[in-house]
């Protein structure tokens, strides 16, 4: 006769037992352990197995993975691409991977090498990483179900031609991509035919081409991140429903450069978002049916340029202060509503103290007409010349677009601009990569 | 006969600027006539040059199509693409072959690559699978 003590610690061992052989098992790697190579423990395992990598440099090439697994990294172990190789190409229907440095993916025209390819597969984890150096980091090809959170990105594109993005999604459904910082790349995140996807806390900054970039890819949804210093800024195109929620859009300058370039985007909102110092802050051509409300646009060149082809846009509600010129609408007879925006030079009043205007505001001066046509004319900014132009025509306007008017310029700015991701994920050791060109840059953003 | 120098170094001048010539692409910073998005993939760019001198650089040999497609009233001196397996010349891309291939992704969604001669163009389908098309039948194609 068994003690009833005795009895339940037994039971309690046999369900400890099975959920350890639910869980798998655990293979641990090490330099030097039994199984000193990662492709070697991955050979061993069985699914839901945990391969735990420890502290080491691992260089083995091309690791290829079809089993459902986890893949975790103690101590940030690196796995090392010597400079002439994709890394990890993953095949699987769970799959997990954090905690590992990977680096050296090296440039190829021919292949798109990636760190961390996932193929073709759904419920995965990318956590915690760091990847160094990488021609495309993460790539995510024909994949759903994932989330790729909290990685550090960072790599030394010098040209465009010769870099891949940080973070690839291309046929890919309902991934979320989350708090990472990437820089270096050509463009931060990329989308191509991705559609119910959230793009959130990124901090995209220093890279080549675009922070963000959609391409052909509906029903998405970006919000709290930063865009800093992009080549070109962020461009989102041929897509419908893009949901744009306070994000920062920031210092990118350049002859061809946008803080958001709009192209063949319908029915989607621009809410909440600020942009900052940049060339020109929304440059639209051919989008319909978007509405922008309270965003904020300051010091910028042009705070927004629309384009030819840009019908029932309605803007309201944003503040435009200190830019350049407000708005520059390149085509007369588009019928978007501009009323019930804060601008710094309405130069109206407000006699019944509604805290709207009385007078109708004209954002659109014939001097931004004229620069729009032609671009030299730069040169005669802020001369008594202009003022007089602009005077004049907003007296009896000709040349600009008659409708370009708000019926109620508001008197007082609207509140709270967004703060975008200004608290990165990642805590990065910045000595761990000493001498490299960005570091110092992408790392000084606290 | 100094007088005539000024002159002719004038008129020289003029015409060398009237003359249409191709211009080289400067990858990452020329931004794309057709779509604006920024010209990086340097296999896929694509130029075209009007008869007075115009020039109109393309991120994507399907954006110059588009782009023809949408000014066919304009005369061009010339229509160039770039080879995909030697992208560093300009090609004449009325005697160039076209691929459409899944397995060759373009910048603006096409799936379209250019070739110097049908062989090479018919040689990556055999590599790669698709459609091999001329100047002509592509744009037919394309609309």
């Amino acid at each position: 006769m068994l003690h009833p003590h005795i009895i339940k610690t037994l039971t309690a061992t046999a369900f400890l037992m099975m959920a350890v052989a639910l869980q798998g098992r655990v293979i641990e790697v090490c330099p030097e352990c039994p199984v000193s190579s990662i492709s070697e423990a991955i050979e061993l395992a069985q699914p839901c197995d945990t391969v735990l990598v420890k502290k080491g440099t691992y260089s083995e090439g091309n690791i290829l993975i079809g089993k459902d697994l986890t893949l975790f990294g103690e101590g940030n172990p690196i796995l090392d691409g010597g400079g002439n190789s994709e890394i990890l190409t993953i095949h699987s229907q769970f799959f997990h991977i954090e905690g590992f440095t990977i680096q050296n993916i090296g440039t190829s025209y021919t292949q798109d090498r990636a760190g961390i390819r996932m193929k073709e597969s759904q419920n995965f984890t990318i956590k915690n990483n760091r990847l160094l150096d990488a021609f495309f980091a993460i790539y995510l090809e024909k994949s759903k179900d994932g989330v790729v959170e909290n990685n550090f990105v960072l790599g030394q594109a010098e040209n465009e031609a010769g870099s891949g993005n940080a973070i690839h999604l291309w046929y890919c459904e309902n991934i979320i991509v989350k708090d990472n910082h990437l820089a270096g790349h050509r463009d931060g995140i990329y989308l191509e035919f991705v559609d119910n996807s959230r793009v959130t806390g990124n901090i995209a900054e220093n890279n080549l081409r675009y922070g963000l970039h959609f391409m052909f890819s509906n029903d998405n949804f970006y919000h709290h991140n930063t865009f800093r210093n992009n080549g070109a800024g962020v461009a989102v195109m041929y897509s419908r429903r893009i949901d744009m929620f306070q994000n920062v859009f920031e210092k990118n300058w350049g002859a061809a450069s946008y803080g958001l370039l709009l192209k063949e985007i319908h029915d989607s909102r621009i809410e909440q978002n600020s942009f900052l110092e940049n060339t020109v802050g929304i440059f639209t051509e051919t989008s319909n049916r978007l509405t922008y409300v309270r965003n904020t646009f300051a010091h910028n060149g042009w705070a927004m340029k629309i384009s030819g082809g840009c019908q029932q846009n309605v803007l309201t509600q944003n503040n435009f202060m200190s830019n350049s010129f407000d708005l520059a609408v390149q085509i007369a007879g588009m019928d978007n509503n501009y009323d019930g925006n804060f601008w710094s030079d309405y130069s109206g009043y407000d006699l019944d103290r509604d805290g709207v205007g009385d007078v109708p505001h004209r954002p659109m001066k014939l001097f931004s007409y004229i620069v729009t046509r032609t671009p030299e004319s730069i040169v005669l900014m802020r001369s008594l010349f202009v003022d007089i132009l602009n005077f004049s025509e907003k007296v009896s306007p000709i040349f600009t677009p008659e409708n370009v008017v708000d019926h109620a310029p508001k008197m007082k700015q609207t509140s709270g601009i967004a703060q975008g991701a200004e608290t990165p994920g990642p805590k990065i050791d910045p000595a761990a990569k000493p001498g490299h060109s960005l570091t110092q840059n992408a790392l000084t953003i606290k | 006969m100094k007088k005539l120098i000024l002159p002719a170094v004038l008129i020289m001048l003029l015409a060398s600027a009237c003359s249409p010539t191709p211009q080289p692409v400067e990858f990452g910073a020329d931004a794309c006539a057709h779509c604006k998005m920024t010209i990086v993939e340097v296999p896929f760019a694509a130029e075209l040059v009007s008869s007075k001198g115009k020039v109109f650089k393309f991120d994507a040999i399907e954006c110059m199509a588009d782009y023809l497609k949408d000014h066919a009233e304009t005369e061009f001196a010339f229509q160039l693409v770039r080879d995909f397996n030697q992208p560093d010349d300009w090609q004449d891309a009325k005697t160039c072959s076209y691929l459409i291939s899944d397995e060759v992704p373009s910048p603006m969604g096409a799936y379209l690559s250019a070739y110097a001669t049908e062989a090479q163009a018919i040689q990556m389908r055999e590599a790669k699978g698709g459609q091999v098309f001329d100047w002509e039948n592509l744009l037919i194609y394309l609309k």
